[in-house]
């Protein structure tokens, strides 16, 4: 019989309420800053045999893998399962996991004594132990490095709270305040979500409630076969690089084919290079969330985030490459490189398949961060947040000249200068748009910006310069690449360096740091731009008279307010002509 | 529009009117606490023009002359919608923008934050100052206030001349850690006012002087855009106003919920964001009066969005930021959590077959489909028509007529045809999925705030907020919901209850336990003396001025802040358990005998108007008249009935209506659910008892 298509929209509805539900609480509730402002965790639900039934709420990058955890723990517990249970793990290679700073959360449901649906946060802890304090240890060349791995555990048995395993994971945290408070606050936000769930199977009946969660999964699958339908069939192939693996310059490829037919879509990473000794492997959660945000991002924003979406996507991701590491490759920085390369390669391929719709490359980030002390008892870790890059242009906007990682699609907040200079013992000189640094394009790359800042103290300098040396942001339909970002320090003593790409380095001097951040890729021709939005640009100083006439064949009056139409004219002509 | 009733008005009486995007209402209110509604259309391209004729119409209902009514007002308070429309619209001033050298872009950068990540197609709206009207002057003050390198006077004279060249408006100055220290931007300020006196300014450490460049800059580039619109179209209503007889000039309903007269917002037209819906504040506070509760939850809903708004404990929930059409304010506001559900949200089915309702809307015109103006696209005033809850023919007291035949051929294409569904149910569909983003807004707000709906009164208002109000009660667990009877009026009527209320805000740094009270006393001293001299010259006597002190308090680290008011004799203690208090409740837990910090002081000035209470009407005994009956949809349960329809004039204080019923109200339509009961309060509203 077919479903009640009312009831559907209702549970479609009061899924992704419950899942939001749950973020409100997390962000009310949770310890660390990192969760009220950078949202750096998600909260999803999935039915019982782990698919994951809604996503509402969250960072791109965590969105569609969750439901790896849940199968994890389904695998370890069988029917071990209880009323009152919440279960811990972090472990990508045996929990689902994404990395391990990610910890989750997940609460069974259970209606007339059945096991109904998981409730779940997602959330990174503050410090989890491992070579590093903050989670992120560049020098891991293993998983050990990197902070205590955690199997499905059984956290709450029957409404208790374990309380040696409690002390166990205080134990290993070098922050065990905060990581007590936010582990809480996601007890609550899964108590929350649970508790919801279960009353919205139980105001339809365990049966048919699940015949309406079905019906979500399906509404999503056809929506998504829908966008996909749009595209030609065929095989879209790309392939994107980093210059690193964390220690020596050397290219590291994502290789990627989009098998698109009528039943589905295949992505298949064949061909990608084997897994690399830095912490920038991925695990398969990661590698799915990455797959899940490179595709909704290229459709439009109302796909249901739930796994109904992936239904007729299959990947193929081999074991021991970069996007499915063999343990005990080091993986905490895949959630955002190579994530950032795996969106980047499928958009590229998705750009064959749609041009209208493709998307220039966003720029990489460059910034590192000082460590030190303000006189003998004030310890400081300041990231240099300021200098982050431009975003790509698309058909109908420019890149946005400055933005956080492109695995949170800005939502990552940019700290202001003035709270900085209050909390960090730094003098910010500069924090302006570059020129010229946004790819040329019908529509324009970010610019990126120009960073200054006085560090004042001597300090520990951790680099991790992704967007050095090469440019990351790459154009899309005959829109050029962004510029490289640089990096230069001037100790004060005059000495300069040009800081190493990925390594730790000290200064027993106070120094100042310059840097240019990368600009995003330009979308379509730069001899189609509208000649007023060059103007404009001209005169805003983001890109020069020189560019202007050479690269976009926009020539200014004298004035320098207005353009010279006859000269333009001519000079695009002239650009257009083949071997300009 | 016209209403036939007469109403004879005893001097003086006080004004409130509010301008919406379809109506504008007024709301007269005299001494004896009788009152005048009065309903007529906005006028978008001359939003005065929608006030004079609301004041023509209201004078008409009171048989007086314009000119007799207006001299018999003793206060007359505005809610515009102006500047957000000035806003909204990118009709602003040209603005030319000094900042500190290095740092001429944070409005643009906007801190790199997405409303919604997921669309991210969508260009940020323009910046409003372009990057060759952001000049540099250079000269540094650092952190903590002290000067690093002297202010660069030439570098003014320089902007001032490109100002000149490219036609400025309005200047706005916004230097780094102009917040610590203001002197740079004080020189700049005179500077630029000695090179040409009538460039309205906009100065940050003025406007807001909070830690933060993007927000301190973007608030204060938004009063520079503003100003040039705002304040001359304000000064010519308040001529006009008072040369037809209006004795005491116009006052403005600012973003805090509080009033402020045209002089107040000269410089700081940026505190009319929330102008109009903030009236709101004054209307809880009244209607808390009315039902003895300090625990209400409102849902104003109108034809194109629903406003929920929160009263705890008596006091209304307030907010330091806003977004307003994408620019960030960060002014003391009201917290308002809108979104769009209303009367012309649209409804229909997406490409994978889902049923959706909202959130776009048809507006005013061309509004619903059975209003006939074009609209193909089923919308939520139409569901309501097919399952009888709204009556075919004249609406809104005449000025549209609804065609129950449109309705059903929109429902039928749009979704019935696609669903399999009859036009009866697809309405169905259309009002419970409605009712779901209804309360999930709702829930958002209290669950945000921490605290549990279910003890609190919902006030149903707008004229289509009582339609839904028992049903999303009901879902919420409240026991109650409370609709006005000028529902349909409600920020109109709050205006009439609302105080002058001014904000002053500074940015402190010192450890709450090692402050000493003398260093706090001496600035609050010195900004209390300002808002009593705002007082003053608003022509309140010491006896109505109430001076409120808060501190913004966090623990070390944290990103945000707590207010916490405190008593004139300040006592660390009592405000350290304050402090605890609210933290617990907001974000459930405490750092027990952990540092806090004090990060700003806050002094509310606050002039008190006098509270009038409405009229009570007479009692009424016995039973009301009925209309007679009508087939409606009542709900998932009870499904068709013939349905009890009253005339809102034909209830009185005492009667009681049970449910199922509808109350056709002059502004609103009131439903009634299966079991739960009416009574007609003594101050003439519908207070309705819900059936578990």
């Amino acid at each position: 019989m077919a479903l009640d298509p009312i009831a559907l929209a209702l549970v479609q509805n009061r899924l992704d309420h419950i899942s939001r539900q749950m973020g409100w609480v997390m962000t009310r509730t949770a310890r660390s800053p990192i969760f009220n402002q950078s949202h750096d965790f998600s909260c999803f639900l999935t039915d019982a045999g782990g698919t994951l039934i809604s996503q509402a709420d969250g960072i791109p990058i965590h969105t569609g893998g969750g439901g790896f955890a849940v199968r994890a723990l389904l695998a370890a517990w069988g029917s071990d399962i209880h009323p009152e249970d919440a279960f811990l793990l972090n472990d990508p290679y045996v929990a689902g996991g994404n990395h391990l700073p990610d910890w989750v959360i997940a609460r069974p449901v259970f209606v007339d004594g059945t096991l109904a649906a998981f409730a779940c946060n997602r959330a990174h802890q503050s410090d989890i132990g491992g070579g590093a304090a903050g989670t992120y240890n560049a020098e891991a060349t293993e998983i050990y490095h990197e902070g205590i791995r955690l199997p499905p555990l059984k956290l709450i048995e029957r409404g208790r709270l374990r309380e040696d395993l409690w002390q166990l994971l205080k134990l290993n945290s070098r922050t065990p305040e905060a990581l007590d408070g936010d582990v809480r606050a996601m007890m609550g936000s899964t108590r929350i979500g649970a508790e919801r769930l279960k009353a919205l199977l139980e105001d339809y009946g365990l049966a048919n409630g699940l015949e309406l969660v079905e019906g979500v999964l399906a509404h999503a699958d056809r929506s998504f076969r829908a966008a996909l339908a749009g595209l030609p069939q065929g095989i879209w192939r790309a392939e994107e690089k980093t210059d690193n693996d964390c220690f020596d310059l050397r290219d590291v490829w994502i290789r990627v084919a989009l098998d698109l037919r009528a039943d589905g879509l295949t992505v298949d990473f064949t061909g990608t290079d084997p897994q690399i000794r830095g912490f920038k492997n991925s695990s398969i959660a990661n590698t799915w969330s990455a797959v899940y945000m490179a595709l909704a991002s290229f459709f439009e924003p109302s796909l249901p985030r739930n796994e109904g979406t992936f239904r007729c996507v299959r990947i193929v991701a081999p074991e021991g490459t970069i996007v499915n590491a063999r343990p005990p490759a080091p993986m905490t920085m895949c959630t955002v490189f190579i994530a950032h390369e795996i969106v980047h390669a499928i958009w590229k391929a998705l750009g064959l398949a749609d041009p209208s719709r493709a998307c220039a490359g966003w720029g990489k980030s460059i910034h590192n961060g000082s460590a030190g002390r303000v006189g003998t008892d004030r310890p400081f870790v300041a990231y240099h947040w300021h200098c982050m890059p431009g975003g790509g242009a698309v058909d109908g906007r420019d890149g946005f000249n400055q933005i956080g990682h492109l695995i949170a699609l800005g939502g990552l907040t940019i700290p202001n200068v003035e709270g900085y200079e209050q909390a960090y013992p730094l003098r910010i000189l500069r924090h302006e748009l570059r020129c010229d640094g946004g790819g040329p394009g019908k529509f324009r790359g970010g610019t990126g910006v120009e960073y200054e800042v006085d560090v004042l103290e001597p300090a520990e300098y951790s680099f991790r310069g992704e967007g050095v040396g090469y440019a990351t942001g790459f154009g899309a339909q005959g829109g050029l690449e962004g510029q490289v970002g640089h990096m230069r320090l001037v100790l004060s003593d005059g000495t300069s360096i040009e800081p190493p790409k990925y390594r730790v380095c000290r200064y027993e001097l106070p120094l100042r740091e310059y840097a240019s951040s990368p600009g995003g890729g330009g979308w379509g021709s730069p001899l189609d731009r509208d000649p007023m939005a060059v103007l404009r640009d001209v005169r805003d100083g983001t890109v020069s008279r020189h560019a202007a006439s050479n690269i976009y064949g926009v020539v200014i009056s004298a004035d320098g307010r207005s353009l010279d139409d006859a000269a333009t004219q001519r000079q695009r002509a002239l650009l257009r002509q083949p071997g300009s | 529009m016209a209403y036939e009733v007469k109403v004879k008005l005893r001097a003086p009486w006080r004004v409130g009117v509010d301008v919406g995007g379809t109506f504008t209402d007024l709301v007269a209110q005299d001494a004896d606490g009788r009152m005048v509604v009065a309903k007529v259309p906005s006028v978008p391209t001359d939003p005065s023009q929608g006030v004079l004729d609301a004041v023509t119409a209201a004078a008409g209902q009171a048989g007086l002359s314009v000119q007799s009514f207006l001299q018999g007002c003793d206060g007359f308070v505005h809610g515009s919608t102006i500047a957000t429309n000035t806003l909204l619209e990118g009709k602003g001033a040209r603005v030319g923008l000094l900042t500190t050298e290095g740092f001429r872009d944070s409005v643009e950068i906007r801190r790199g934050l997405r409303e919604n990540q997921w669309d991210h197609r969508t260009p940020f709206p323009p910046v409003l100052v372009p990057r060759y009207l952001r000049l540099p002057v250079r000269g540094r003050i650092a952190a903590d206030g002290t000067e690093v390198a002297p202010v660069e006077l030439d570098d003014v004279a320089s902007a001032v001349d490109v100002f000149r060249a490219e036609g400025v408006e309005a200047v706005a100055i916004c230097l780094i850690n102009s917040f610590a220290n203001p002197a740079h931007e004080r020189a700049v300020a005179q500077a630029v006012r000695a090179a040409n006196d009538a460039w309205p300014l906009s100065v940050s450490s003025d406007v807001m002087p909070i830690v933060g460049e993007y927000e301190r800059g973007s608030t204060t580039v938004v009063n520079a855009y503003v100003a040039p619109r705002v304040i001359p179209y304000l000064r010519a209503l308040d001529a006009t106003l008072r040369d037809l007889g209006l004795p005491g000039g116009l006052l403005l309903v600012q973003s805090n919920g509080g009033i402020a007269s045209v002089a107040q917002l000269e410089g700081r037209p940026v505190n009319l964001a929330l102008s109009g819906p903030a009236g709101g504040v004054g209307a809880l506070k009244l209607f808390g009066r009315a039902t003895g509760s300090t625990d209400l939850l409102s849902m104003e809903i109108g034809g194109t969005s629903c406003d929920v708004m929160l009263m705890s404990d008596g006091e209304v929930a307030t907010t330091d930021s806003l977004m307003v059409a994408g620019y960030h304010l960060s002014t003391p506001a009201t917290d308002i959590h809108t979104v769009g559900a209303g009367g012309g949200t649209i409804a229909g089915v997406d490409r994978g077959g889902m049923l959706f309702v909202g959130p776009g809307g048809a507006g005013a015109r061309p509004g619903p489909a059975c209003y006939g103006f074009g609209n193909p696209e089923p919308t939520v005033t139409d569901a309501l028509l097919v399952l009888g809850r709204l009556r075919p023919g004249p609406y809104a007291g005449g000025a549209v007529s609804l065609n129950l035949n449109l309705a059903r051929a929109a429902l039928k294409s749009a979704i019935g045809d696609k669903l399999g569904l009859s036009e009866e149910q697809s309405a169905v569909g259309i009002i419970r999925l409605l009712e779901r983003n209804l309360l999930n807004a709702v829930e958002r707000i209290s669950i945000e705030r921490g605290i549990d709906p279910r003890r609190f009164t919902l006030l149903a208002a707008g004229g289509a907020g009582p339609m839904h109000g028992a049903s999303v009660g009901r879902a919420l667990g409240c026991r109650r919901v409370y609709v006005p009877r000028a529902a349909g009026a409600f920020c109109a009527l709050g205006m009439l209850h609302t105080d002058v209320r001014q904000d002053w805000v500074r940015v402190f740094a010192g450890e709450m336990e090692t402050t000493s009270a003398e260093t706090l006393a001496q600035s609050f001293d010195e900004m209390e003396a300002g808002a009593r001299r705002m007082l003053h010259a608003e022509g309140f006597p010491p006896a109505r001025q109430r001076l409120m002190r808060a501190l913004d308090l966090r623990y070390p680290g944290q990103q945000s802040s707590l207010r916490v008011e405190i008593e004139r004799t300040f006592d660390a203690a009592a405000v350290r358990s304050r402090f605890e208090a609210q933290h617990q409740r907001l974000f459930g837990h405490i750092q027990p005998g952990g540092r806090i910090v004090i990060v700003g002081l806050r002094v509310a000035g606050i002039g008190q108007v006098e509270a009038r209470d409405p009229q009570t009407p007479a009692p009424r005994a016995g039973t009301p008249a009925s209309l007679g009956t009508r087939r409606t949809y009542i709900d998932e349960a009870s499904g068709w009935m013939d349905t009890q329809v009253y005339k809102g004039v034909d209830l009185g204080p005492g009667h009681r209506v049970a449910g199922p019923a509808i109350i056709e109200e002059m502004t609103t339509t009131v439903f009634v659910g299966a079991g739960d009961t009416l009574t007609v309060d003594a101050a003439g509203n519908f207070d309705i008892a819900l059936a578990p």
